[in-house]
């Protein structure tokens, strides 16, 4: 037991990295669910979870399938929507409704060639090069749209695992099995669905799956060839993996669960029983899976003696992944902080697939093709498609009530540019559709194994991908080889991952990948940087300082800020843009903050204070002590007497001594005791531009202090005394203050206050 | 134990969790345990600590983990604080950055419990918020942001619990709601959470009473309670023995000398701005003591500008002093009025300087 555990500890993620997550663990568990319902009584908790219908799973599972199960709603979701709109753009004909909760049927048997079209995007992925699994670059975007079509059906089966999916196995099962599918919305449908699938069809699917999810592991290099293939080899199927289809299809057939030796599932649940722990399980699971594929394809599953099969020894097994779980934990710590813990590595890899929708999307696409054709082998696939489809429909439910769909859907849509796909993926699949002949079979094998290489190649990307922490980079890179802007990241996953923009932000510092600028122009406007800076744009620091001079001349003169401040924000911007940290832009900074300040700009004067409180770390300049005493003045203007604690902390001697911060130190002592005498007398004796900024609460400061006078004076107070004590320039000012304050004057004599009344009224203020 | 192979040690840790014994999971998991120095299990890595803070959601209707979450999340801050100080060393990252980031992930674990509002009230994951909350305020009050603290009180302030969690949680608690309340010149309501704090301190910390007292001294202060000479004694916070010799004895000289002198130590503990209210209180004793010595009513406002000009207070004048006045008879030390026109303070006949506890 402990040596399991500290396995698992470590590798969490590797059983699902292994299977290559994507398409190929989807067609996989189908099967792999049936195993385990049949084996319900001993994993009881694993299979309570699948089988319910995902909402359900959480509670039963423990926490971690909990978690997953959630995770993969959301996929699901996802992929769902996806599927659906397609589906509803592509079968206009169908009403909405029935799309909806149907979204397999149109793929079924009885669908008018239309359906088929299809196939046409599934060429594409069956290049299992072509496709850059990994890859939701624009290039794919027209092989795209195909796939998603076919994502759903592919990505549900995982998340539909539950006992639903082995029932539509086989046809007899599902009548038997169904009621537990349909709990949530179905009766209906699923008799609906079944009619139209073919019996018998889903199993097929699956093999197919298997098959190339065993050559994974050659496959996967190949996946990351240029992505720019993809689309010439999904139209030419390559003839060689036309022989491959037939093996795959017969591999296929094999694969079924009812077809298993008996011996084997024996096996099989020995193996579980074997388990301790859901952990136990949860690799056993991986394990055997490879174990049984490799077995059910070459044949040998019909042949040994399963009795005598030695358990599967989950050591061993491991080393081979040993690589992965450092790679699943770099990777936890790059998308999700390293806050994710065990449980999140292991979510990661559904979240991965989820993210990685796009490569998924592909590969689900040419699993989708595969079941397209009306041969025997394709009703099998129709039939596990609507197993899947089912599924999918089952936790619409759920999923159609998350906030969350119509954005991911959108996200997909835009981002990716999936619209072109589509679009291009239904013209196919029309054409398609109608050729469906032998030929056209024959092709659809040969794209069938392509695809399902490609699948596999894909799936395993997905899979691995999400271990592989150079996957961004990669994609990065190849992102740039076409020069388009790729997201980081789906945007979905950002709302799992806080700590994503770390890589980003780090390769995006300005400091590590500095330029110079060649733009000559003295003056120039403020664009907010959307992009990468364009250097024929930027300015470098020679004409900066030029503009500088000229910004300055021009503000003397003209006064214009509007037009100021303008000119000096693409100053900053120029001078961030090329890492310029400097004396000169400390002067810029300073200047700006003194322009701002002057026309009480305080957004841009707290930018620019901010920036020179770093700026001042490095570069000395003689106004230290000036933006210091700004500083401790604002903190006096928002009564942060918290960080004005801390900024006394730092405050140097020397600093002390200049007569800025003095005059600054001494505000703020007279303004926490209540001064107003010397606060006011400071006020009016205000170094540099420090009045601008106390004006900016000299209000606040004489409706308090007027507060205290009149509350203190008997029987009046003249008005000269409060002029003078709170620092008016001249009478009319303060009589202006006094008699918006609703002060009442003495009636014998108005140059004085009453203050016995003036209080009274002053307080119901 | 610091032998063990890292079998055994996940064997343990199994073990815990499966008899969900929490608490010694949690000893398992500390960083502060001493399995952490062994180098044989050097594996267990810190990814490990963190996957329990998420696998502490999934269990419904139950609460054992809890020690396992407080000694993760603990380990989580003090991780926090170290890499914050290793990155600053190096001159790296934003300030509070490191913290911030612990502090989200804290954050998550409260809206987890307390958002646990089915599970009974024995199995309820409530029990975990004030202990997240004391770890919140550290970080808080590290990285001066006060105003996220106000969520959390609230919380407590609402919830039916919280005169059951621990007394250590408790004292913890109103040690950083007192100290928030003192920031917020709220000196009342700080008094009696940080006497609160202090009575209830386990005796052994005498560390922890110390710091309770460096902000309940300045505190109970202001609201008119000196420290005697021995507290401070005890406490090793001769520090304030000056400054409250210096306010009750109305010395504004020595008050000026001894806030200069210890400058640095009251900034460090953020109770400079608070003492300097005192000065205040300063005021009142001085010039209560000027009433005393003239034994009238009628005090001309000349004879406190001398008194203060005896206190070496620089260029006062006249109107400074109308200005002080005006202050603490606005604040309610003084009970009169000030006549501008005769340049006198008029004081109440009964109760002139009311007793400083039943002012503010």
């Amino acid at each position: 037991m402990a040596a399991n555990a500290a396995q698992q500890a470590p590798t969490p993620n590797w059983p699902y990295g292994s299977n290559s997550s994507g398409e190929s663990k989807v067609h996989e568990n189908p099967e792999w669910e049936k195993a385990r319902q049949a084996l319900a009584s001993i994993s009881k908790s694993q299979n309570s979870t699948k089988t319910s219908p995902t909402n359900h799973t959480t509670q039963q599972t423990g926490p971690y399938q909990a978690t997953d199960s959630s995770a993969m709603q959301q996929q699901q979701q996802q992929y769902y929507q996806q599927w659906y709109q397609q589906n509803q753009q592509q079968y206009a004909g169908y009403p909405y409704p029935y799309n909806y909760y149907y979204p397999m049927p149109p793929y079924g048997g009885p669908y008018p060639p239309g359906q088929y079209g299809v196939p046409g995007g599934y060429q594409t992925p069956a290049t299992p090069t072509g496709q850059a699994p990994a890859m939701p670059m624009m290039e794919d975007q027209s092989i795209r749209p195909g796939y998603q079509g076919y994502q759903t059906p592919a990505y549900q089966p995982p998340q539909q695992q539950g006992p639903g999916q082995g029932l539509y196995g086989g046809p007899g099962r599902v009548d038997a099995k169904k009621p537990n599918n349909s709990n949530m919305n179905k009766g209906g449908q699923q008799l609906w669905q079944r009619m139209k699938q073919a019996p018998g069809s889903g199993a097929v699917k699956f093999n197919i799956q298997k098959r190339p999810y065993v050559m994974t592991n050659q496959n996967f290099p190949s996946g990351d060839q240029a992505p720019g293939l993809a689309s010439p080899t999904a139209t030419n199927p390559s003839p060689g993996s036309v022989a491959a289809t037939s093996t795959t299809s017969t591999g296929a057939a094999q694969t079924r669960p009812q077809d298993w030796p008996q011996a084997m599932k024996e096996y099989v649940q020995r193996c579980f029983t074997a388990c301790e722990s859901e952990e136990d399980k949860d690799r056993t699971e991986k394990v055997l899976k490879d174990l049984l594929q490799s077995r059910l394809q070459d044949g040998s599953a019909y042949t040994i003696d399963w009795t005598r099969e030695p358990l599967p020894d989950l050591k061993t097994k491991q080393s081979r992944w040993e690589a992965v779980p450092q790679r699943s934990q770099e990777n936890a710590i790059g998308r999700g902080g390293a806050t994710r813990g065990r449980l999140g590595a292991r979510l990661g890899n559904y979240r991965n697939v989820f993210s990685q929708r796009s490569p998924s999307s592909s590969s689900s696409h040419s699993s989708r093709s595969s079941s397209r054709s009306p041969s025997p082998h394709s009703r099998h696939r129709d039939r596990s498609r609507h197993h899947r489809s089912d599924s999918g429909s089952q936790s619409d439910s759920s999923m159609s009530s998350d906030p969350r769909l119509p954005l991911s859907r959108r996200q997909q849509k835009g981002g990716r540019g999936r619209g072109a796909g589509r679009e291009r993926g239904r013209g196919a699949a029309g054409e398609r559709g109608r050729g469906r002949g032998k030929a056209n079979r024959g092709r659809r094998n040969m794209e069938d194994l392509a695809s399902g290489i490609g699948k596999k190649r894909k799936g395993g990307n997905a899979g691995l991908d999400f271990h592989d922490p150079n996957r961004e980079a990669k994609k990065q890179s190849r992102a740039a080889r076409f020069h388009t802007k790729l997201r980081t990241e789906p945007l979905v996953l950002n709302i799992n991952v806080f700590d994503l923009p770390n890589g980003t932000q780090e390769g995006l510092s300005w400091d590590e990948c500095p330029i110079v600028g060649t733009c000559q122009d003295i003056t120039k406007n403020y664009l907010r940087l959307t992009c990468a800076p364009d250097p024929a744009t930027v300015r470098p620091i020679s004409v900066l300082r030029k503009s500088l001079i000229a910004v300055k001349t021009h503000w003397k003169s003209n006064q214009d800020y509007l037009y100021a401040c303008e000119q000096m924000k693409s100053i900053r911007q120029d001078l961030t843009v090329q890492g310029v940290r400097t004396d000169f832009t400390v002067e810029v900074y300073e200047t700006h903050a003194r322009i701002a300040l002057e026309k009480g700009d305080h957004e841009e004067f707290n930018q620019c204070q901010t920036q020179l409180k770093a700026l001042y770390k490095d570069c000395s300049s003689d106004n230290v002590g000036e933006f210091t005493s700004y500083r401790l003045i604002y903190y006096i203007f928002t009564k942060n007497s918290g960080d004005l604690t801390t900024e006394l902390v730092y405050l140097t001697p020397e600093l002390r001594a200049d007569p800025c911060v003095a005059h600054a130190l001494e505000l703020r002592n007279a303004w926490a005791l209540g001064n107003f005498h010397r606060f006011f007398k400071l006020y009016q004796n205000a170094p540099r531009m420090a009045a601008y900024l106390i004006d900016k609460f000299v209000e606040r400061e004489r409706n308090l202090a007027l507060r205290a006078i009149l509350k203190t004076f008997r029987p009046s107070v003249p008005v000269e005394y409060v002029q003078s004590s709170l620092a008016f320039s001249d009478l009319d000012s303060c009589l202006a203050f006094l008699t918006g304050l609703g002060v009442t004057f003495t009636p014998s004599d108005p140059s004085k206050i009453d203050c016995k009344v003036s209080s009274a009224s002053l307080t119901t203020l | 134990m610091a032998h063990i192979t890292l079998n055994q040690y996940l064997q343990q840790v199994l073990e815990a969790i499966d008899s969900r014994d929490g608490a010694f999971c949690a000893e398992m998991l500390s960083f502060k345990h001493p399995h952490v120095a062994n180098p044989r299990l050097q594996l267990s890595s810190p990814e490990e600590k963190s996957m329990h803070l998420h696998s502490f959601q999934a269990h419904k209707e139950e609460n054992w983990a809890l020690p396992i979450m407080f000694a993760a999340t603990l380990d989580l801050r003090i991780f926090a604080n170290n890499a914050e100080q290793q990155l600053q060393s190096k001159g790296k990252g934003k300030v509070g950055d490191m913290l911030e980031k612990a502090a989200e992930q804290l954050m998550s674990c409260f809206r987890v419990c307390a958002s646990d509002n089915r599970a009974g009230i024995d199995d309820s994951k409530k029990w975990g918020m004030l202990f997240l909350i004391n770890q919140l305020f550290k970080i808080y009050f590290k990285i001066n942001k006060l105003h996220l603290c106000k969520p959390l009180i609230r919380a407590i302030d609402s919830s039916n619990l919280k005169d059951d969690y621990s007394t250590a949680q408790r004292v913890t608690y109103k040690y950083y709601v007192g100290r928030k309340a003192m920031f917020d010149s709220d000196f009342k309501q700080a008094e009696e959470y940080l006497a609160f704090s202090f009575t209830h301190c386990h005796r052994s910390c005498q560390r922890n009473k110390r710091l309770i007292l460096i902000y309940l001294l300045p505190v109970k202060m202001l609201l008119g309670h000196m420290p005697t000479h021995q507290l401070l004694k005890k406490y090793d916070l001769m520090q304030f023995a000056d400054v409250t010799k210096a306010v009750s004895e109305g010395n504004l000289l020595l008050l000026n000398e001894a806030l200069v002198k210890h400058e640095t130590f009251f900034i460090r503990c953020g109770i400079f701005l608070i003492l300097e209210k005192l000065k205040i209180i300063t005021y009142r004793n001085l010039f209560k003591k000027v009433y005393h010595l003239l034994k009238t009513h009628q005090l001309p406002l000349d004879a406190f500008l001398v008194a203060l000009k005896m206190m070496k207070v620089e260029d006062v004048d006249i109107d400074e002093v109308q200005c002080i006045l005006a202050n603490l008879i606005y604040m309610g030390h003084i009970k009169g009025y000030i006549s501008h026109q005769h340049q006198k303070l008029v004081v109440s006949k009964q109760n002139p300087f009311p007793p400083l506890s039943s002012v503010s």
